[in-house]
């Protein structure tokens, strides 16, 4: 196994044993999956560079150097192939994007195999471990030994040459394997999850590459708040082009978003027919149904026949976004009642559209909330559903795919609404922690005002916040074995339970001691620690001191909590409702008293022991 | 062509005016509170004896901020993703552990500014910085600093006060006039370490990280760059004076009565020929939101270009999960900021120096990357610098690198 940042620099040696050069890049060529390197640049005398063929000249590659198999005067020298990529300068320490991960990476080291004298390509190194061993190989095999220890190993994180992508060289012109996988050949969603990754002028370069229609669908697929900036960063015949082929009203909602000027520029560039349809959905109001509808309805009218009607599907209608229903209407537009595409299909050709249609068909109104749309679409499993005014005249469809993007968005609000929390910035999780632990923010504020009376008060109240935590903590547990009381079989003894929080009271005593002890030595400059009201007491014995109060609260607490789970277990099956807030509250109170007893007992023994010491 | 160049273009002066007017408004809130204890110290301490140097920095400083903001125009990427491209892993790895020193120092600086401007409000710092360090980290968070920060720079724009406060200070403007053209140097320890200070201060490493990003995040293209680059130049001229008149204000109202500042309190004092009783409070609302910008700031331009320069997942839209050394290295920085400032007997202004002098030595090292990078005609293209960006860059260089050599080895000796 060989890796490209351990090669360069290595030296070249001819047949004769002389070296004359150093290693500064490999070619590979391109149309293979694992390629083969074809050409070795390295640098001769006074940096000149120079290039030979693999396969001619070289005869083996160990760690230590490259051998040729010529002396020095029978190298024939040749150039970079049309279909030939150099590693160190287009790949390595480059951005590429991964088509399989839908990531952007930085290439941190090249592997390659080697097997009679043919080096391949295995792939990119994009993880931790490449910096690593860029840094130094050293490095790279102590944080190796250290994970060792924990039984983690050091993952290669390795992308093959068909899954990449290059966002720098323009490697249009090179051939690649047939089986590789380029940016702009994946799914337009998948285009959009790289894109939203990178700057504003990479995305540029990748839309180059984009056919209209592939960067229309992209487009859409784009999250709102990058939809606008890549339609401005466009050129405006382009823009307007591709606003040309997406569905109304996605390019009604970004036109929406530019500013005015741009928007009119584009509008005007735009085919007559499209801006209309465009101009007019930019009339309703966000976030109604005819913010969110199409003006592409695929209407009919009662007279026609089944035939007639499916020749007109076939022919002007077929660009529509959506024909599963087709609506029925009189010559005023409105809207007299519904067909399936199955009630068409399986109906006589002869039969008349009047004769198969359903009158009572569901309708929004165009300034309907867009979540009750999208609420009564699922209720009714519809694939489409027709918005109206209020005369009745059938304004556009609101289709399920934009349906489902309301009910997305709109729960990602709801969240917010919930949490106080952005759903985008992904820290949910914290956020949960913080709103459950909201008392937490009630106790510390009471504890800042109770400092203002003294501030042993202040220490005191926030020391009692962990023993609340735990309390809190144990509530939760004791809660939970009330309300899974018939897996009796899973339930641990009491003993092992009670074991184990004398184990955790035990562990926290000892670092909350050793915390207080660090603490005692650091900020107090004194031979001892300053207690109000007595005078300054050892701080060894401070320290234990502390520990104890710590480890026998949570000692009193396990127990307390055995015996309040047992009562809870008593009154549930009696068929009566265990209220949660009190198991919290009364197990708190007792870890609250249990810690102001035992940090009373030691205010009053730690001095003696002063005296006694 | 883009919206933004379609803009500009067609309507000549008032568009100068409305590029240039963000960037002086920045720039006067770029003086954060590494940037006011350092002048105030430099005014009270030597008088208008360092003003020379502000004149000579002004050039160099503006150049290196459009060095940073072309370098973005032109590729398209971030200050770290070039070092890493043009030099490999390791010099990366030693650029973004100087960025990280940089970048924390100057984070305990603002949270030391913070604390010292709470202070002249009465409250205490174990209260005042605990608050401030999740309060931060929640506008960094939840992306919200964006919508806070315009009252953040409005209300740090109380700094251009100075120059008012300048002019009622009644100063000998002969002399400060003389003092702008005459180089004078005390050969103590105290004024190297706090000229290298000044120029830490002045030309932050951290800045040009963050103007190329800013420029990349634009969008701004080669074209827009012949614009765009007089909001950068503008900008750093700006915040330039507004630091010429702090030391200014400082040298009148404090040298003369032989008042150091070791407090934030004195240093406010010299806003008093302005705002009489109000100084502190006007000084401690500029040193706060300023400071608090700043803490928000820092942190995440160091996550950006770090994570930038490796390769990793970055974004504040990312998750935990998703980007973890994204997300944890800013609230590392943070909660370091924040955890050192609460160690006990610290002389707030000092630190804030301290960090200063930090950011001082190690500009020059990653200004030899940004030369080497600017002057790549395989990166540049034809916008590589030219003879007089050179000169003033390598001069600032060489200059800085002399100093800290001359400040070491004044140590070592025991002079000064």
């Amino acid at each position: 196994m060989f890796y490209l940042t351990r090669m360069l620099g290595r030296p070249v040696v001819d047949a004769a044993g002389e070296t004359i050069g150093r290693i500064s890049d490999v070619a590979i060529a391109t149309r293979e999956v694992f390629p083969r390197v074809t050409s070795l640049a390295f640098l001769g005398p006074e940096k000149t560079p120079f290039m030979l063929s693999w396969r001619k000249f070289v005869s083996a590659i160990d760690d230590e150097r490259v051998t040729l198999n010529v002396t020095r005067d029978a190298l024939r020298f040749s150039y970079l192939q049309p279909d030939e990529i150099l590693l160190a300068r287009d790949l390595l320490n480059q951005q590429i994007v991964d088509t399989q991960g839908m990531k952007v990476v930085r290439v941190n080291d090249l592997k390659l195999s080697e097997s009679r004298n043919q080096l391949r390509l295995l792939g990119a190194e994009v993880g931790i471990r490449g910096i690593l061993r860029g840094i130094h190989p050293a490095l790279e095999r102590m944080a190796e030994r250290i994970l060792r220890l924990f039984g983690a190993e050091l993952p290669e994180d390795l992308i093959a040459w068909n899954y990449m992508d290059l966002l720098d060289r323009d490697l249009s012109h090179v051939q690649l394997s047939v089986t590789h996988k380029r940016l702009h050949e994946l799914h337009p969603a998948d285009i959009a999850d790289v894109l939203e990754q990178l700057s504003p002028a990479q995305r540029a370069k990748i839309f180059e590459h984009l056919d209209n229609s592939q960067a229309a669908d992209t487009i859409s697929e784009l999250e709102d708040a990058f939809q606008a900036d890549v339609i401005g960063d466009l050129g405006s015949q382009r823009a307007s082009d591709i606003l040309e082929i997406m569905d109304p009203d996605d390019a009604a909602d970004i036109i929406g978003d530019l500013p005015y000027d741009k928007a009119e520029a584009l509008l005007h560039l735009m085919g007559v027919e499209e801006s209309g349809a465009v101009r007019s959905l930019l009339g309703y109001r966000e976030k109604t149904a005819g913010g969110i509808m199409t003006p592409e309805v695929t209407t009919v009218a009662a007279g026609m026949t089944v035939q007639q009607v499916i020749d007109h599907l076939r022919g002007e209608a077929a660009e529509n976004e959506s024909i599963y229903y087709l609506y029925v209407t009189d010559e005023d537009d409105h809207l007299d009642g519904v067909i399936s595409l199955r009630d068409l299909v399986v109906s006589d050709p002869e039969t008349l559209v009047a004769d198969i249609v359903k009158k009572d068909v569901i309708t929004a109104y165009v300034e309907d909330d867009q979540e009750d749309v999208a609420e009564t679409m699922s209720k009714y499993d519809l694939l489409a559903m027709p918005v109206v005014d209020e005369n009745n005249k059938l304004l556009g469809i609101v289709t399920v795919d934009d349906a489902l993007d309301v009910l997305e968005e709109e729960s990602a609000e709801d969240l917010e609404l919930a949490t106080g929390q952005r759903a985008k910035a992904g820290i949910t999780g914290i956020w949960r922690w913080v709103s459950r632990n909201g008392w937490l923010v009630v106790w510390s504020i009471l504890a800042v005002a109770a400092a203002a009376t003294s501030s042993a008060t202040l220490v005191l109240l926030l020391a009692a916040t962990v023993i609340l935590r735990i309390a809190e903590d144990m509530a939760s547990h004791a809660l939970s074995r009330v309300i899974e009381a018939e897996d009796e079989e899973e339930k641990l003894p009491a003993w092992r339970r009670f074991a184990g929080d004398a184990l955790a009271g035990v562990g926290l005593g000892l670092i909350v001691g050793l915390v207080t002890a660090a603490i005692a030595w650091l900020v107090s400059s004194e031979p001892g620690v300053g207690i109000p009201g007595v005078g300054l007491a050892p701080r060894f014995e401070v320290a234990v001191a502390v520990g104890l109060v710590y480890a026998l609260s949570v000692l009193l607490l396990s127990l307390a909590s055995t015996v309040i789970a047992r009562v809870a277990e008593r009154i549930a099956g009696r068929g009566h409702r265990v209220s949660g807030m009190v198991v919290t509250v009364s197990l708190m109170v007792v870890g609250a008293v249990s810690f102001a007893g035992f940090a009373y007992i030691a205010y009053k023994i730690v001095p003696t022991l002063s005296v006694v010491g | 062509m883009t919206s933004t160049t379609e803009k500009r273009t067609k309507t000549g002066i008032f568009a100068l005016f409305a590029v240039i007017g963000p960037g002086i408004i920045a720039a006067s809130a770029g003086n954060d509170s590494g940037g006011i204890s350092t002048y105030s110290v430099a005014g009270a301490k030597y008088g208008y004896t360092m003003l020379w140097m502000m004149l000579a920095m002004t050039p160099s400083f503006a150049i290196v901020q459009e060095m940073a903001g072309r370098m973005g125009a032109v590729t398209g990427k971030g200050f770290s993703a070039l070092i890493r491209e043009r030099f490999g892993v390791r010099p990366t790895f030693l650029a973004m552990l100087l960025l990280l020193a940089s970048n924390a120092a100057t984070t305990i600086a603002e949270f030391a500014g913070i604390a010292a401007a709470m202070q002249l409000f009465g409250v205490s710092k174990y209260l005042s910085v605990p608050i401030a360090a999740v309060v931060v980290w929640l506008l960094v968070v939840r992306g919200s600093y964006r919508n806070v920060e315009k009252v953040l720079l409005a209300l740090s724009s109380v700094f251009i006060a100075y120059v008012v406060a300048a002019f009622l200070a009644k100063p000998d403007w002969g002399a400060v006039a003389v003092s702008f053209v005459v180089p004078k140097i005390v050969p103590t320890q105290a004024f190297i370490a706090l000229a290298i200070g000044l120029t830490g201060t002045t030309i932050a490493p951290w800045m040009q990280f963050l103007v190329q990003s800013n420029i990349v995040d634009k969008g701004t293209t080669v074209k827009e760059w012949a614009l765009a680059r007089w909001d950068v130049i503008v900008g750093a001229i700006a915040a330039n004076v507004i630091a010429c008149f702090i030391i200014i204000t400082t040298a009148t109202v404090l040298h003369p009565a032989g008042i150091q500042v070791t407090s934030a309190g004195e240093a406010a004092r010299a806003l008093a020929p302005l705002a009489g009783h109000y100084a502190e409070a006007l000084f401690a609302i500029g040193l706060l939101s300023a400071s608090v910008l700043a803490a928000a700031v820092l942190p995440l331009t160091a996550s950006y270009a770090i994570c930038e320069a490796f390769g990793w997942e970055s974004g504040l839209d990312r998750s935990w999960s998703e980007a973890p050394l994204f997300n944890g290295l800013y609230t590392f920085v943070i909660l370091t900021g924040a955890a050192v400032i609460l160690l006990p007997g610290l002389n707030l202004i000092s630190i804030m120096l301290v960090s200063q002098v930090v950011n001082g030595m190690l500009l020059p090292f990653l200004l030899i990357f940004m030369m080497i990078i600017v002057n790549d005609r395989k990166i540049m293209g034809r916008h590589v610098n030219g003879r007089i960006n050179n000169l003033f860059a390598w001069t600032t260089i060489v200059v800085v690198i002399a100093l800290t050599a001359l400040l070491l080895g004044m140590t070592l000796l025991g002079i000064g």
